[in-house]
Parts: C-alpha cells; sequence; structure tokens
C-alpha cells in the first residue's frame, strides 16, 4: 500500500493546531506517535512493501514523523504559555500586604518631637524636669509677686505635702515649664540653649478648649551676648522651618513677670495665608507662643552675676500647635485616648 | 477695654486711619482685637495686658498714642472748682487697705438725664446711659480710669461714710439686686449702721441714686488692689470698677478724678458742692529712678537708638528724663507702677518704635554646658520599639479620684493628694499608670474598640516623688493577618515578649523574672522584673476582681509597669564582639517531663551549668499538659546546641556531654526523658 504522506501531514496539521489542551494533545501524540500510532503503522508497512516503495515510504515516514514531533513540541509550548499566563491572572496582587502591626506615637509626642528636633538642629538640647515643684521655682524665682493672682488656688494646683524648703508652704503643680530654668540656672553656669517640654497643670474646668493638664514647651538661651533682635531671628527660623518657609511673623509686645522686653508670637495662618478665616477667626494670624529677654531680676534669683548674662526665653502650648497644625477642634480628644483617634 | 475713635481725638489728633492705628497700638502691647461700628463712631476692641492699667481708660491710651505718632496730648481740663472748707464724715479704719478716699457732699441735684456728649460716649464703649449723676461717674472711670461712686447721701445713716471690714455675717444687698453676706476679708463702706457699698467692686441698693435724690455723696478713693481681687472672687462679682481697683489705680488721680467729676456735676446738675475731704495716706507711689544709656540699649535692642529718641519716647510717655546721654536719670510717672528696672526701659523704647520696625538677627549658640536629657532620648527610642510592634501611644490624665484608687486595690500604696482639686474626680495624683489605663481601655470597650495594645510613657507619684514610668497595657486578641486568621486571645506571654523586646533592643541584659504576688495581678499570672536585687517592674494579668470593679467585660487584661528611673540609672553593658565560629554546630533534641512546679529557667540553668564546656544554647520549643502527662507534670521540650570555635565536634565528644546533663535533669529536677 501507497501512504498518501500529503494528506496524512496536512490532517495531522489540522488537528494538532485545532488542539485547544494538554490533555487533549496528550492523546494526539498517541494517535501519532504510540506504540500502536499511525507513525508506526507506516514503519510496519514497510516490511511488505515492493522494493521501489520501500525508500519512498522510508522517506515519507522520516518526514512525517519529523513534522508531527515538531508540531507537538510548538503546540505544546503554546499551550503551556497559555496556561501559564491564565494562571498569573488569578494570583491579585492587589490584596493587602502582611506585616506586623504599627503603632502610632500620639499626636501630641510626634509634636512635641517634631518641635524640639527643630530647635536641636538649630543648637539647642533637650532637657526635663519634674512636675512637682516648689513655690520658689514657680513663681518667686521667676518674678512672680507674693500677691500674683496666679498663686491664687483658683489657678495653681496645691499639694497637701508641705515645701520641705519652706515648712509654711505647700509643694505645687506646675502651672508652667519654666521652673525646670530656674532649676537648669541653678545648676549650670552659661551658655546654654535648652528647650524643655512637659506637663503643666491649672485648674481649669475641662471643655473644647480648657483642660487642667496639658502640655508645654520651653525655650532658654542664656549668654553673655544676646540681643533683642536676636529672639526675632531665632524665632522667626523656627517657625519658618515648622510652618514653612513663606510664613510671615509678627512680635507683638506682651507683659510676662519672668521676661521684659516681653512679645507674643503670630504667624501668619497656614490655611488662609494671612486673608482671614474661620481657623485664624477672620485675623489673618495665628497666635503661637509667648516669648521674651530674660528679666535680670531671674537671674538675680539664681544668683548669677549682675549684668553678665542676658538670655532668651519662649513658651508654647502643645495642645494648641496640635490644634492648629491639624485642624483638631476639642482638647478633650488629647487625653481621652479613644484608639481610632489614636490611629489617625 | 473699648476705645471710642471720636473721643480718643478729643485727646490727641493722631491723623491715622483706623486699620493704621490699630496696627501701631498693636505693635505698641496694646492689641486691637476687633474694630466696631457705632453711629458714626468707630470702637476698638483692644486687649490691655495685666501690667498696665493706666491704660484702662481713654487717656491712658491717648498718651500712647500721642508717644507712637509723636503729637501733642490734651490733657484733661480741671476747671478751677472752690471746694467748701466744711469736711465730710469719713473715717478709715483699715488704712492699709484705703490709701487715699475723697468724699464730696453735693446738694440741690436735679437728677436728669445726661448730655448727648456723655451719653454717646457711653454708649459706644457699651455702656447703658442711667441718669446725670450715674453717667458722670461712668463718663470719669472711661475717660481717666479713676472708679467712682456716688451715694444718696440721705439715705446714709448719721451722714457717715465709715471704710472697714464686714463683719462676719453682715449681708448687703448690691445694686444688682442680691443679697450677699459678708466676712471680714472683705472691705465696705459703710454709714453709721451697716454695709452701704462693697468697697471698689459694687454699690448697695439702699443707697443708690434716684429720680427723688437731692444730695450726693461722691466717692473717689484708691483700695488695695489683691483686697478687692480677693473680695471680687470671693464673691463671683465683678464690675468695671474692681477691673481698675484690682490692676490698680492712679494714686496721684483721685483727688483730680473728683474735682474734674464735681465740676461737671455742678455744671450739669444744678449741685452745689457742701463738703469736701480728702483722706490721703500715700499721695503716690515714690518712683525710683534708674539709669540708662544709649548705646548700651542700643546693643541690646540690636539697633542703633539715640539718646534724643530715647528722651523724647519716655518724655512723651510722662516720664521725668534728666542728665547727659550716656547716664540719663529716668523716673517713671505716679501711674506707671510697672516700671520696677533700668530694663523696663528698654520695653518702652521698643515697643514704641513697634516691634515690627526692630530688626532680627540669628544668635551664635555656642555648645551647651548641659548635656542632653538622656530619659527623654531613652524615650524617644521607647516610642519607637513599642510603636514598631504595634502599640499605640496613650496620654492621659495623671489625676485621679478615690474612687478609682479602691477600684483598682490599690489603697495601700502611696500616692499625693490635691489640697484644692477642682472636683473629687481628680483628687489624687495616680499611683500607678494601671487606674489611668483601665479607664483608655474602659473608653474603648464602650466604643467597640476591644483589641488594645497600648503603652503610656508617663509620671506615677507616689508620696517620695513622681517617677517616670513606662505602663504596657494588653487585651483582646492576637494581632493575625488575612492569611492566617485564626482569633487566639492574648495571653501572659505575649506582654512579656513585647517587654523582653524592648529590654532587648535597649541594650540591656534580658531581666530576671520572678513570681511576686501583687494585689493587682491575678494570683498565678504575675511576675517582678528585676536586676540582680534591683526591682525594676512587674508584670501579670490583671486581677479579675478589679476587671470587675471598673465594669471591663472581660478576664483578660495584661499589664505592665517598667520604673524608668532605674533603667536611666543602669548603661546597659558595652557588648564586645565575639568572634562567629566557623565549625558547625549540633542540636540534640530532648523532650521531659517534670513536675508543673519546676520552672523552665532552673531547667535551662541547670543544662547550661552542667554542658558549660559546649553548650552555646538552649532554645526552648514547647510546653505541653494533658493526657499524656502524669498529673501535676508538665512536658517540656527544647534544644541543646553544641558548638566549639575551635573545631569540628564530633559525636563521641558530645555524647557524655549530652548524657551527663540528662542525668543531671533526672537527678536534681526529678525529670523524666521522654
Amino acid at each position: 500500500m501507497i501512504w498518501d504522506f500529503d494528506k496524512l501531514i496536512q490532517e495531522a496539521d489540522k488537528e494538532i493546531a485545532g488542539c485547544s489542551d494538554l490533555a487533549a494533545l496528550e492523546a494526539l501524540r498517541i494517535k501519532f506517535l504510540g506504540r500502536k500510532g499511525l507513525v508506526a503503522d507506516v514503519y510496519a508497512s514497510l516490511s511488505t512493501a515492493s522494493v521501489q516503495e520501500k525508500p519512498l515510504i522510508g522517506k515519507g515516514a522520516n518526514d512525517f514523523r519529523a513534522r508531527v514531533i515538531q508540531w507537538l513540541e510548538k503546540k505544546k509550548g503554546l499551550l503551556e504559555h497559555a496556561s501559564s499566563a491564565e494562571s498569573a491572572q488569578v494570583f491579585d496582587v492587589t490584596l493587602p500586604g502582611i506585616a506586623p502591626a504599627l503603632g502610632r506615637e500620639h499626636i501630641l509626642s510626634r509634636i512635641i518631637e517634631e518641635i524640639c528636633t527643630t530647635f536641636e538642629h538649630l543648637g539647642f538640647v533637650v532637657q526635663d524636669g519634674p512636675e512637682i515643684e516648689t513655690e520658689f521655682n514657680n513663681f518667686t524665682a521667676l518674678n512672680i509677686p507674693a500677691d500674683h493672682p496666679s498663686r491664687d488656688s483658683f489657678d495653681t494646683f496645691y499639694l497637701e505635702t508641705p515645701d520641705p524648703d519652706n515648712k509654711n508652704r505647700n509643694l505645687l503643680l506646675r502651672s508652667q515649664t519654666s521652673p525646670v530654668q530656674i532649676r537648669l540656672m541653678q545648676q549650670f553656669k552659661p551658655p546654654f540653649a535648652v528647650v524643655i517640654p512637659g506637663k503643666v497643670y491649672r485648674p481649669d474646668a475641662v471643655d473644647a478648649s480648657h483642660s487642667f493638664v496639658f502640655h508645654q514647651i520651653e525655650g532658654l538661651l542664656v549668654d553673655e551676648d544676646i540681643k533683642f533682635s536676636d529672639l526675632k531671628g531665632l524665632l522667626t527660623a523656627f517657625c519658618r522651618r515648622l510652618f514653612g518657609e513663606k510664613t510671615r511673623m509678627r512680635f507683638r509686645p506682651h507683659y510676662f513677670p519672668f521676661t521684659e522686653p516681653s512679645a507674643e508670637v503670630d504667624v501668619s495662618c497656614y490655611i488662609c495665608d494671612g486673608q482671614g478665616c474661620s481657623v485664624c477667626g477672620r485675623k489673618g494670624w495665628l497666635e503661637i507662643m509667648g516669648c521674651g529677654m530674660v528679666n535680670p531680676k531671674v537671674f538675680e534669683a539664681v544668683k548669677y552675676p549682675k549684668g553678665k548674662y542676658t538670655g532668651l526665653a519662649f513658651g508654647m502650648g502643645v495642645e494648641r500647635m496640635a490644634m492648629l497644625k491639624y485642624g483638631i477642634n476639642d482638647i478633650r480628644l488629647f487625653l481621652e485616648n479613644d484608639v481610632r483617634f489614636l490611629k489617625q | 477695654m473699648k476705645l471710642s475713635l471720636n473721643w480718643l481725638k478729643c485727646f490727641v489728633a493722631h491723623g491715622l486711619s483706623a486699620e493704621k492705628l490699630a496696627h501701631r497700638l498693636t505693635m505698641a502691647g496694646h492689641e486691637v482685637k476687633n474694630i466696631d461700628t457705632v453711629e458714626d463712631d468707630l470702637v476698638f476692641e483692644i486687649e490691655i495686658t495685666p501690667n498696665r492699667p493706666d491704660c484702662l481708660n481713654t487717656l491712658g491710651l491717648a498718651r500712647e498714642v500721642s508717644a507712637i505718632v509723636n503729637k501733642p496730648l490734651k490733657s484733661l481740663k480741671d476747671k478751677a472748682l472752690k471746694l467748701p472748707k466744711a469736711m465730710c464724715d469719713v473715717t478709715i479704719e483699715d488704712k492699709a487697705a484705703c490709701l487715699r478716699y475723697v468724699g464730696a457732699v453735693v446738694k440741690h441735684i436735679q437728677i436728669g438725664a445726661a448730655p448727648e456728649f456723655i451719653k454717646q460716649k457711653l454708649q459706644a464703649l457699651g455702656s447703658r446711659p442711667v441718669n446725670n449723676i450715674v453717667d458722670i461717674t461712668n463718663y470719669g472711670l472711661f475717660e481717666n480710669g479713676q472708679p467712682l461712686h456716688a451715694f444718696d447721701y440721705d439715705k446714709l445713716i448719721g451722714g457717715k461714710i465709715v471704710v472697714r471690714r464686714a463683719k462676719a455675717g453682715e449681708k448687703i444687698v448690691t445694686l444688682d439686686g442680691v443679697e450677699r453676706e459678708l466676712n471680714p476679708a472683705i472691705l465696705v463702706i459703710a454709714d453709721a449702721q451697716r454695709p452701704v457699698a462693697i468697697a471698689g467692686i459694687m454699690g448697695g441698693a439702699a443707697t443708690e441714686v434716684t429720680d427723688k435724690t437731692q444730695r450726693i455723696l461722691l466717692e473717689s478713693a484708691y483700695f488695695d488692689p489683691v483686697l478687692i481681687r480677693r473680695a471680687g472672687r470671693a464673691l463671683g462679682l465683678t464690675s468695671d470698677s474692681a477691673y481698675r481697683f484690682e490692676r490698680g489705680v492712679d494714686l496721684a488721680n483721685v483727688d483730680r478724678a473728683a474735682k474734674v467729676a464735681l465740676g461737671r456735676i455742678v455744671e450739669l446738675t444744678g449741685g452745689a458742692i457742701v463738703n469736701y475731704r480728702d483722706v490721703c495716706f500715700k499721695k503716690t507711689v515714690v518712683q525710683k529712678s534708674f539709669t540708662i544709656n544709649a548705646t548700651q540699649m542700643s546693643h541690646f535692642l540690636g539697633t542703633k537708638v539715640s539718646a534724643m529718641q530715647i528722651k523724647k519716647i519716655l518724655k512723651k510717655l510722662e516720664f521725668k528724663v534728666s542728665g547727659a546721654s550716656d547716664q540719663m536719670s529716668v523716673s517713671a510717672p505716679s501711674f506707671r507702677n510697672d516700671i520696677k528696672g533700668a530694663i523696663d526701659l528698654s520695653e518702652e523704647i521698643a515697643r514704641v518704635i513697634g516691634y515690627d520696625r526692630l530688626p532680627s538677627s540669628l544668635p551664635q549658640i555656642k555648645p551647651s554646658a548641659i548635656a542632653p536629657s538622656p530619659q527623654f532620648q531613652m524615650k524617644r527610642k521607647l516610642r519607637r520599639l513599642l510603636t514598631g510592634q504595634g502599640f499605640d501611644e496613650v496620654i492621659s490624665y495623671p489625676l485621679i479620684s478615690q474612687g478609682a484608687i479602691k477600684k483598682t486595690k490599690m489603697e495601700n500604696f502611696s500616692t499625693s493628694k490635691i489640697k484644692n482639686p477642682l472636683s473629687l474626680d481628680q483628687e489624687y495624683m495616680r499611683p500607678s499608670l494601671l487606674t489611668s489605663l483601665l479607664a483608655v481601655v474602659g473608653l474603648n470597650f464602650n466604643r467597640g474598640q476591644k483589641n488594645l495594645r497600648l503603652f503610656e510613657l508617663g509620671k506615677i507619684y507616689p508620696a517620695d516623688g513622681e517617677k517616670e514610668v513606662l505602663g504596657v497595657i494588653l487585651s483582646g486578641q492576637r494581632l493575625s493577618s488575612w492569611q492566617s486568621n485564626k482569633k487566639e486571645a492574648v495571653d501572659f506571654y505575649d506582654l512579656k515578649g513585647s517587654v523582653s523586646r524592648v529590654f532587648e533592643a535597649l541594650g540591656f541584659d534580658l531581666p530576671g523574672v520572678i513570681s511576686a504576688t501583687e494585689d493587682i495581678y491575678s494570683k498565678e499570672q504575675n511576675a517582678q522584673l528585676c536586676f540582680g536585687q534591683q526591682v525594676i517592674g512587674s508584670l501579670g494579668k490583671i486581677n479579675k476582681d478589679i476587671l470587675r470593679n471598673w465594669e471591663l467585660k472581660t478576664d483578660d487584661v495584661y499589664f505592665a509597669q517598667i520604673n524608668l528611673q532605674v533603667l536611666y540609672n543602669i548603661q546597659p553593658q558595652v557588648k564586645r564582639f565575639a568572634a562567629l565560629s566557623g565549625f558547625p554546630s549540633i542540636t540534640r533534641d530532648v523532650s521531659i517531663a517534670v513536675k508543673q512546679s519546676v520552672p523552665f529557667a532552673q531547667v535551662e540553668a541547670l543544662a547550661q551549668a552542667v554542658g558549660a564546656k559546649y553548650l552555646t544554647n538552649v532554645h526552648f520549643l514547647e510546653q505541653y499538659l494533658g493526657e499524656k502527662i502524669a498529673a501535676g507534670q508538665k512536658g517540656l521540650v527544647f534544644s541543646l546546641v553544641y558548638q566549639s570555635s575551635e573545631r569540628t565536634l564530633t559525636e563521641a565528644e558530645i555524647a557524655p556531654l549530652h548524657e551527663a546533663i540528662l542525668q543531671r535533669l533526672q537527678q536534681d529536677l526529678g525529670a523524666a526523658i521522654r
């Protein structure tokens, strides 16, 4: 029998090309190349073929086998590729990644950190001090007169514990971070530049803008030749780093017993850029801190030589900075600690 | 303080627009908060700092404006007044409380409406006109700052004025119609029998000037600022007068203000002055004089200010200046009690020039003689380490109630008590962070947040002084991911692991753990952390009763508190580098059964002691309890790792050592090898 090799090849090509999955392709491989497959049948026919037919059949069979093997391989490659492409689509890269949970620093810690770091870059060091203080450190040494209203029990928390240095008076909860200035000056000689973050206490009934405990950051720079112009320059540099280079500054004369001259510092409202909005109460300015040149009476209280040193001091409320910066409208949120607030 | 611009113009022709004037006043220390239009007038709302009572009136602010714009100030018209020789009956019992009292009796008063120029100004300042006498006294207060009061003279019993302390239990009905009980801390103006005014704060209804009044007694006085302030706070009462008295009025203006008002009364009500008395213990608070130097001041302000300029500014502010430019002698006017040193004069110069017109410079900051606080640095690290482990930082209220202490079984803890608490909720300083943190847990539970991993870096306040501590609290489920969404409750070991990780990361050796019962923890699950003999904190499962007391619907809250004060004083050991062994290690797993009372730490210590030669690590794998283990026993599985830094160990070398360890575990601890 003479094989019609052209037809065999055509049909095999068609069948292999039409195959759509790897299982069907395997069935075709068996059909063509299997032990009882078509190629085997062709070779088997050699034994009964005539001498003239033998070389024709042999060559035809070899070609046929080679073509089938080639097509099967190619088709197999195509099908495998297609199936791997399919499985890649199944893998969803958009599902959330897996990592240990991240906690958040309290927003007040973040603000304190930001402010302290800014001052550290300007050459300050961070210090801290106790919350339970003496009347001397909290008031007297800061040039606050004995009959000043802030000493009244309406404005300062007193403990039942007597002051070990003055048995007639009681210890108190500091109403400002400034007593740490006194402690440091009693212990160290200038030059120094320190910032002091911490809790302070005042007997204010709690509402959206008042709390009986809140946080302040205090700064003190003392050397032999610190000038009033340095106060403006230093705090301008600080505010521009914190609120942006375009921030405009305003120093308004103010009154604090422990500084002279004293000032309050306003920055142009970062929301409206000074045009006036609800955040700045239509004023275009945000009041952010108090400052001044250290009153010589304070140096006197810590027994520095008369006239030797000058210094500048400043202080700001951390809650107020956070409220301004993040648009928080209720001071109670800070110490309530709802985790949904903490996570923000 | 309100300022009428129409009224201001009567004293100084400043020539500035309202906006410009507001800016200049603000830059001179009198912040203009608001500008209102009242009919044809503009009214500034100005914040006057507490050291400047002299600016709580139109004339005082006019003086400031005159200095700022360098324009002349028209002084107060003090018409020549013929004062009678006859005196009125004024007795001052408490001289320290009343340094000066001017009283004048005026007859033939025609009560009626005040003229328009007075009414308009009062209305612009938000003060309701009453009648000519009352309006003239109020006009004086807003004009020159001296509070005045008019009594209906015919209602003063005995026609007498007595300045004295109130007697205990005395009562007065004040002008606002409220009956108030007085006490000896309060200064009163009395007649022969009863208080007729609370000195400096408010008059009494009984002697009020009415339509029928024919004779008045006009009062102009100086009362002790502290006394007035405390009385006002104690009574919960304030007034325009009290506001000025408690900040301090000008002693030297007391009689002038009285005379100016009397001039108006005579002119506008047809009255005639019949008696006049000026009781004066002190005419002015004598001002020291200060010496200033233009060069030094220029240097301090960082800008050149000439002696001429300084003199001009100070004279405008009514200071007396004399002497050469390098040695100017300056004394302050009687109304400037805030000037207490030469330094205060530099502020006068700076603010009149305007802070905005002074230059800026950057200070040369030298390395500080003070080292950064190691505490702050450690807290920074702790925050990073704990947030990295999924803990949220909280900052809670340090003041707590007695109830909170009881609920937390801390009655025996030492604490500090507030003498003047705002409320009983904030009467004590917390003795432990636990009270504050349980309140935070409660708040979050109530809002449906039950998986809590929280920490606080805060203070506790035992009687021997405040201490900085770290508190960690855990509750709810262990952190899980969507791949292994097992809902497992946190336990003791989660807390211990997190705390241990912190010590490890800070470079400390892991603290020793000893079981020790504290009331706040459950009897079984609690431990103290210590370095040697020194206890640095504790951790454990919170006692169920405490959770019940706090109404927390869970049995599983874990808490640790570490005393940072102690840690600050212990330097972590500097670790020396240990050469890495290039030789393989041999690991042998061991499974033993041992009595439950034998802690793993004991097993570990024994293995290490016996295997010291080659044993490099004891690695805990598992603890199991249950059916396969005899009652009272527990199964422990761990691996022993042997290694030499010099050569590859052989089985033959390890076998006897390993065997020795197993033997000792059996002998010493009664362990059964499994």
